[in-house]
């Protein structure tokens, strides 16, 4: 053993902890950088070579110490839940924000919304009915008629334009997920490369773990680990970043370049190197949650609305035409609508008051038998109760799921934290402990030189 | 779950989770006290909506109930008055008749006074029968006139009921048809009283016998159609009444479905102030010291 190998260990060991001051210190730098996961330095003592050379032996008592590697302290299945988990909760998050916002429009239970214009719509007919030769009560009827095809109208309008935000939503998040998926396809590029050549890849991996997130918060894609340290991310099972290479999401129907519905549930393809691929129903992540919006949940309120407007019409026309106007004749339609979309376009189709039939005997008396049954005719009553019960019953499944889903994210995100999370305490203790290392190890050089000095200046020589 | 690491993050990441919680407790019961409601929305309980807005409706009709009833119990009065007022008039007339027979040395001048009389009379009576309510003749059924009877005292009323709804599907006549309660035209008490102004002019005392018990005939058909009239008012009365009483009891259901618990709310609004004050008392402990605090 050689006299000087002493200095080597020391040196070692002065090496050895610059770099983990030098980890501390990065830790600390990154204590609130969104994404970042903790390094840790692994040392290991430098001792007798695995296999010494034939008859040689060793005969020293170490050589120090040496990094093995800077260890990235993370957990591949955490990843993959918080994954999962952040695309359950961006799906059911953009719902509620979406259905709260249809729901306060429609403003029941309360005095002015659909159901009160009913009932005010009927009482105006009472009033008619009780006083059938005013000309004041005949225009109360078509006032309040014009204000419940309003609310009507103004409930259909809201879900209408509700839809065209969420439309343009999608559009701005698949151009969101195509510049991901390219960011990430760079990243697993550069991943590579740095596995090959073997630079610290910490930086990029943390980039990528980023990446793979916001891509299943917006589409809840899968991401499979390759070999050289990069992700595979697939949407629903069809492939759209493969190594260094990415597809592009896009809309393939439902939305016109305009932003406009084309009439059809909205899809989704992905093209890549080996052709176009449709992407199969039921995508959850935000870009998920707002399909489900509008291709069930929106369309199925309005169809309900519709079939409103209808029976509506359908029951107020036919005992209005039962019925004889102030001049005698038999009574027109009252409501009009568009057949392809009832609740947005229905209209009161009679403009002068004396063509209200309130009368049930021809021959223009005051008779007001058809304005009693009138006041009476409709049913659609129960039905809005319905049609308002499912969906507040809608809005607030999909509360408490989000809440639910909420407390599953926060837990997983804790545990993600726990494993990954810089503690100041911890690293400023590892930092502390890497310079008395430090310090002890000058110490050892000291000491080394003060006996060398002994040995070479002192030894041997006489006065 | 354990927690096997706690960093600084997590803290931080907690403390503001915490106090989003709290914050979001609070505006939900801020909004609770500030509307005066716990049903703000469909959601916030599908099922007392529904309650609501059937119980809002029960009220919009019980309502409009109390207003047909009222409406109806103005013509039920002014056709009350009318026929008390026809009856005086017809009494008068049967009174002036008995003098006309009764004296038989009664000269052509007072006989020509007593069918002045008579003649007067049938006037106003003709003026009773046209009462109206708000513009419509009470007797004149569904007539778009003004008028039920026309000056010589013919019925040029159109028959048909008026009807006022006081409840669910039940229905009360408020009009009363003019022919019921003075004749049918030609045996009208009209005709009658022209009959004994004639009979008086001329002094046929058969006449004027006859035209005594037509006048009899007469009054006891108002006094029933005012006994038919006084039974209608009772049962619209009643209408009113429970339409009033129903109001009550549907606007506290309402109220019990929609309306906060005030006390409640605000005991709840005082605890969460509470917990909410302390997780930032805490989050102020929590975030302060770390050990560098304490190394030199």
């Amino acid at each position: 053993m050689s006299s000087f190998a002493g200095l080597n260990t020391a040196l070692s060991a002065l090496r050895y902890n610059r770099v983990a001051m030098d980890v501390a210190s990065g830790n600390i730098a990154n204590v609130g950088t969104e994404g970042y996961t903790r390094r840790t330095v692994q040392g290991v003592a430098v001792g007798a070579p695995d296999q010494p050379a034939m008859w040689s032996r060793y005969s020293g008592a170490g050589d120090g110490v040496q990094v093995a590697g800077i260890d990235r302290m993370s957990d591949m299945l955490l990843d993959i839940r918080a994954r999962r988990e952040h695309g359950n909760q961006s799906y059911l998050d953009i719902r509620q924000a979406v259905l709260e916002r249809v729901e306060s429009g429609i403003g029941e239970p309360g005095p002015s919304g659909v159901a009160a214009a009913i009932a005010d719509f009927r009482a105006a007919w009472h009033d008619l009915a009780n006083n059938p030769g005013s000309d004041a009560a005949r225009s109360a009827v078509l006032g309040r008629a014009a204000t419940l095809a309003d609310a009507i109208k103004i409930q259909a309008r809201n879900i209408e334009s509700e839809a065209g935000d969420q439309r343009f939503r999608i559009t701005a998040d698949v151009a969101e997920v195509n510049t991901v998926a390219s960011d990430l396809a760079a990243t697993n590029r550069s991943i590579a490369v740095a596995n090959l050549n073997g630079t610290d890849a910490g930086v990029l991996l943390d980039k990528r773990d980023q990446l793979a997130m916001r891509l299943s918060e917006l589409t809840g894609s899968k991401a499979t680990l390759r070999s050289d340290g990069g992700f595979d991310v697939s949407v629903n099972g069809v492939p759209l970043v493969v190594g260094n290479q990415a597809g592009t999401l896009s809309v393939a129907t439902g939305i016109t370049p305009g932003g406009a519905s084309d009439g059809n549930p909205i899809t989704y393809e992905i093209t890549d190197s080996s052709g176009t691929t449709a992407v199969p129903s039921g995508m959850l992540g935000e870009i998920g949650g707002v399909t489900d919006l509008l291709n069930t949940t929106l369309p199925a309120y309005t169809a309900g609305l519709d079939a409103i407007a209808v029976q509506l019409a359908t029951e107020i026309n036919t005992q209005h035409q039962a019925g004889y106007d102030k001049a005698g004749n038999a009574g027109q339609p009252f409501f009009t609508y568009n057949p392809a979309n009832p609740a947005g376009s229905l209209t009161v189709a009679l403009t002068d008051p004396a063509e209200l039939a309130a009368s049930g005997i021809p021959g223009g008396g005051l008779d007001a038998s058809n304005a009693t049954a009138m006041a009476t005719a409709t049913g659609v009553e129960a039905s809005y109760q319905r049609l308002i019960n499912g969906f507040g019953t809608e809005v607030a499944s999909v509360t408490r799921l989000a809440a639910n889903q909420q407390v599953l994210t926060s837990q997983v995100d804790g545990s993600r934290e726990q494993l990954s999370g810089v503690n100041l305490d911890e690293e400023t203790v590892s930092m502390l402990a890497a310079q008395h290392a430090y310090e002890a190890a000058s110490r050892v050089l000291t000491t080394l030189d003060s006996v060398l000095d002994t040995l070479i200046n002192r030894t041997g020589v006489t006065r | 779950m354990p927690i096997q690491r706690v960093t600084q993050n997590m803290l931080t990441g907690r403390s503001v989770g915490a106090l989003q919680t709290g914050l979001s407790r609070l505006a939900k019961l801020q909004e609770q006290m500030s509307t005066g409601r716990i049903l703000n929305r469909p959601s916030d309980s599908p099922t007392d909506t529904t309650s609501a807005m059937r119980i809002r409706s029960s009220m919009a009709d019980v309502k409009q109930y109390g207003r047909n009833a009222n409406d109806g119990n103005g013509w039920l009065g002014q056709i009350d008055a009318a026929l008390t007022s026809a009856n005086d008039q017809v009494l008068r007339a049967r009174d002036l008749a008995l003098q006309g027979a009764n004296s038989g040395s009664i000269g052509p001048t007072a006989r020509e006074a007593l069918a002045a009389e008579v003649d007067q009379i049938r006037g106003g009576l003709i003026d009773t029968a046209n009462s109206n309510y708000l513009g419509r003749p009470v007797f004149g059924g569904v007539t778009s006139g003004a008028k039920a009877y026309d000056p010589t005292g013919t019925y040029v009323g159109t028959p048909g009921a008026v009807n006022r709804t006081v409840s669910e599907g039940s229905t009360i006549r408020v009009d009363v048809d003019g022919q019921q309660a003075f004749g049918p035209t030609g045996d009208s008490v009209f005709d009658h009283l022209d009959a004994l102004s004639t009979a008086l002019r001329a002094g046929d005392q058969a006449g004027i016998k006859a035209s005594i018990t037509a006048l009899a005939a007469d009054r006891d058909r108002i006094t029933t159609t005012q006994t038919d009239v006084g039974t209608r008012q009772i049962r619209v009365e009643a209408a009113i009444q429970a339409a009033s009483d129903s109001e009550l009891k549907l606007s506290t259901s309402l109220s019990n479905v929609e309306n906060a618990d005030l006390p409640k709310v605000i005991v709840d609004l005082q605890m969460q102030q509470v917990a909410y004050q302390a997780s930032l008392a805490a989050t102020a402990k929590v975030l302060q010291p770390s050990l560098l605090d304490f190394l030199r």
